[in-house]
């Protein structure tokens, strides 16, 4: 019954998924064509004369209407070909398979840092509300939020990378390279990211928690004996573990779009960096193949979390 | 026009190339003089690392586009021609080169050049790179050799072009991408995947090209000079952020840094590891004209701009000094640099209100600019804005990204009264003139043709025989463009490099971009 019900839900997910697919990356080619600036113009070159950038519309099709391009690019998607970067040559799915490796690295890392210390301190902060204890993780909670990862990935550079010289202070290292290496390189890029996460999850659960501990069923557990370690473990964090998944999946989406900064700030070969190169100079093939490859991963979380809320919750079908 | 130039007509210089003389000098010029290479004996070996602010568009230099692809053409491509670090004079390359007649040019390669394939670099690769650059559908250069008519092979390792109208900026080309010879075996094996997989002569040899990440080269074995290409590979990071670049460098992560903007000049003074290497460049930062816009077709609304602009204080604020004020499209270095027209158009404000009331604009302009959005293009901007502002031009900026605004301005949408931008400049001057200033240029945003005078000049400057008779024509050409006020120089804005110390023997060129060569490790 409960596979019958996972089946579903992947099946309509599955299916929801290639409109969104189709939108998102029309509303990309969209804009992207609306965007002031051609590319053809780049690829002419520094010597560029008005035939040469003519010429090169011609070559790679770049005069072509606007539906039949996109059409073009979405069928060739759909087959498995994301087609060839304009500005350098290089297949964009080979782009995206190096590339994104160092994306989810740091995104992993920095979810663990974020559901790592945020849980704990949600915790904390629960079991005594309005406590000073409370009051300590709300005031970081706050501070997390206001800082913007940017500017603590600098402070974090300045510091432990060119102070100290703990860290490397930019690039990364392919994990089937050298895994340690790889993992040296994602820490402090991820500890930059995961700052706001850590405040998130743990003002959320915080108030998961307080809700439930507050609750008539938690009270009739008091009154039966049960020790607070027991029932905050036990039946509060359990209780609120569906909250905590939607959290933690909203987080994680939102930390992979969070990359293009990061990854700027330490010059990380990442899907952020990928996509900010790539439509700085309107290189549409590979903003398309990007966008493609992220609304699939989106999908692929937004479903993986579904399917965890049957898991931790069997009334949800 | 040119008298200001006459009481001091340059005498006839040992060091200035003539057509005649270039056979000569072929022979008497060793191939890849050292001469500023400084200090013990370069050692060899090591991996040279360095922060490179830009993805290649292509290694092929006949399918690239972007100025910023030399920095690593130039480590897997020798040229035919070379230049002078501090001139720009060229000077024998993989070929010495004369013109028996003004429409004829021969190539006599030397011999025992290999490509990195073990192929021959003979007289039919180069003829077949000739024809490649001149005809395929994807290459970029065709402009550049618009004037060979035809590419004969005359002997084994000579080759013999063939001129449609007299070329004299032809040498400068083939120092350029359009001398960087390809292996005609890989091309031919290869086809458009020799974009990513290029063959060359260099001191290098390619091994791999991950876009937006990481670029390796590593030592040719049988490069056929042995007083240069020290270390033994180099890798490029590609980090367009040119702080991180910096930062990359100032962590020792990476061992070289270039092109980096002056404002960043105290962090690399502050560092003890780093040693700073600066050096003049073409790369001009000016304000280019849409002439077929009002009132920028009024010619006393454009002096009156270059009377406004305070160019020592640009220097001064905008690049920390690190550059020079600009009169004209050359800087004092260059071998056509003409002083007298630093005096063109002193600041002088009042002038400028002058000039603009005479053109019928007492009450000052109004001009929209277009402009880019990184730190330095802004703090630039306001400075321009500034210093017109006292002179009654009011400006104002619209800005974005370096294609999305440039199109706009130069391509077919015609936004924009002005652009602040820059010129990178290019190996021969002729190239320069025409690409700015002849009526279809694309850089030409008005298409305006700027009179039967500079169409006459332009066309001169690549038939003059002798590099003295070429400076005469490019005085009077400069003169030109500038008593026409058809730009507003700026600054030229210095090469500026942080390097770690264990880097020996990096010398900057006029071109502002780095070459290898002679880089050795030490320590």
């Amino acid at each position: 019954m409960i596979a019958a019900a996972r089946w579903r839900v992947i099946r309509r997910r599955l299916l929801q998924a290639l409109p969104v697919l189709v939108l998102a990356t029309f509303v990309v080619f969209s804009l992207l064509k609306l965007m002031p600036g051609d590319i053809a113009i780049t690829l002419a070159g520094e010597n560029a004369t008005e035939e040469r950038i003519h010429e090169i519309r011609e070559l790679y099709g770049l005069n072509r209407p606007f539906l039949v391009q996109y059409g073009n690019w979405l069928a060739h998607a759909m087959q498995g070909d994301l087609s060839k970067s304009l500005a350098n040559g290089e297949a964009v799915a080979t782009s995206i398979a190096r590339a994104f490796p160092n994306t989810l690295l740091i995104v992993v890392l920095a979810m663990a840092v974020a559901l790592g210390l945020g849980v704990p301190l949600g915790m904390l902060a629960a079991s005594r509300p309005d406590g000073l204890r409370d009051r300590l993780v709300t005031s970081i909670a706050s501070l997390g939020i206001a800082v913007p990862n940017f500017w603590l990935a600098m402070l974090l550079v300045a510091w432990l990378a060119l102070n100290f010289g703990w860290f490397p202070a930019t690039g990364a290292v392919a994990l089937k390279d050298d895994p340690l290496r790889a993992l040296h390189h994602a820490i402090l890029p991820a500890l930059a990211l995961a700052a706001g996460g850590v405040a998130e999850v743990s003002r959320q659960l915080r108030s998961s928690l307080v809700e439930i501990l507050s609750s008539p069923q938690v009270r009739t557990l008091r009154a039966k004996g049960l020790s607070a370690g027991v029932i905050l473990w036990k039946h509060g964090l359990k209780n609120a573990g569906v909250n905590l998944l939607t959290v933690a999946t909203l987080l994680f989406n939102r930390m992979l779009a969070a990359t293009v900064v990061v990854e700027a700030v330490f010059a990380i070969p990442g899907m952020g960096n990928l996509i900010v190169n790539a439509a700085l100079t309107r290189d549409l093939p590979v903003v398309q193949g990007v966008v493609f490859v992220m609304v699939l991963v989106v999908i692929s979380i937004n479903l993986a979390a579904d399917l965890l809320y049957t898991v931790l919750d069997p009334r949800i079908s | 026009m040119t008298n200001a130039h006459d009481a001091q007509a340059p005498q006839p210089s040992t060091a200035g190339l003539t057509r005649r003389d270039l056979m000569a000098l072929a022979g008497a010029i060793p191939l890849g003089g050292t001469a500023w290479a400084q200090g013990a004996a370069p050692q060899r070996g090591g991996t040279l690392k360095v922060s490179a602010n830009a993805n290649p568009s292509s290694l092929d230099p006949a399918t690239g586009g972007a100025g910023t692809d030399h920095s690593f053409l130039w480590t897997m491509f020798d040229t035919l021609v070379e230049w002078d670090y501090d001139t720009l004079k060229t000077r024998p390359g993989m070929a010495a080169f004369n013109f028996p007649d003004p429409r004829t040019m021969v190539l006599d390669i030397r011999p025992g050049i290999l490509f990195h394939d073990g192929t021959p670099m003979d007289a039919a690769a180069v003829k077949f790179n000739f024809d490649r650059s001149r005809s395929d559908a994807r290459s970029n250069i065709k402009a550049d050799l618009q004037n060979v008519a035809q590419v004969d092979v005359t002997g084994p390792l000579q080759v013999t072009v063939k001129l449609a109208r007299p070329d004299t900026a032809l040498p400068a080309i083939l120092s350029d991408r359009a001398g960087m010879m390809v292996s005609p075996k890989a091309v031919q094996a290869l086809g458009n995947e020799h974009d990513r997989k290029p063959v060359g002569t260099g001191p290098w040899k390619f091994v791999s090209w991950s876009a937006n990440e990481k670029i390796v080269v590593t030592r040719a074995d049988k490069y056929w000079r042995q007083d240069r290409g020290f270390v033994d590979g180099i890798e490029f990071l590609i980090i367009p952020e040119l702080a991180t670049g910096l930062r990359a460098v100032v962590a020792g992560q990476n061992d070289f840094a270039y092109q980096v903007p002056p404002r960043l000049m105290p962090l690399i003074d502050k560092a003890k590891n780093l040693q700073k290497v600066t050096g003049p460049t073409l790369y001009c930062l000016q304000v280019y004209f849409n002439l077929a816009k009002k009132p920028l077709d009024i010619l006393k609304v454009r002096q009156a701009i270059n009377h406004a602009l305070d160019r020592n204080s640009f220097v001064k604020a905008s690049l920390a000094g690190v550059g020079e004020p600009a009169y004209m499209n050359l800087p004092k270095t260059h071998w056509a640099y003409d002083e007298t027209l630093v005096k063109l158009y002193p600041h002088n404000i009042d002038l400028a209100k002058k000039l603009l009331a005479e053109a019928g604009f007492p009450n000052g302009i109004d001009l929209t600019v277009g402009s880019y959005t990184d730190q330095d293009s802004v703090r630039r901007s306001e400075i321009v804005g500034e210093q017109l502002r006292k002179a009654g031009i009011r400006l104002k900026y619209i800005t974005g990204t370096i294609p999305e605004i440039s199109g706009q301005f130069f391509g077919n949408e015609k936004k924009f009264d002005m652009l602040l931008s820059a010129w990178t400049g290019r190996p021969d001057p002729s190239m320069t003139y025409s690409l700015l200033y002849s009526k279809d240029a694309y850089f030409n945003a008005g298409r305006v043709d700027h009179g039967k005078a500079l169409t006459d000049l332009l066309a001169e400057s690549r038939v003059a025989e002798r590099i003295e008779g070429r400076k005469l024509i490019f005085w009077q050409l400069q003169r030109n463009v500038m008593e026409q006020a058809l730009v507003a120089p700026l600054a030229f804005q210095y090469e500026l490099v942080a390097a770690s110390q264990k880097v020996k023997g990096y010398k900057p060129n006029l071109l502002g971009k780095p070459k290898y060569e002679f880089v050795s490790l030490q320590g």
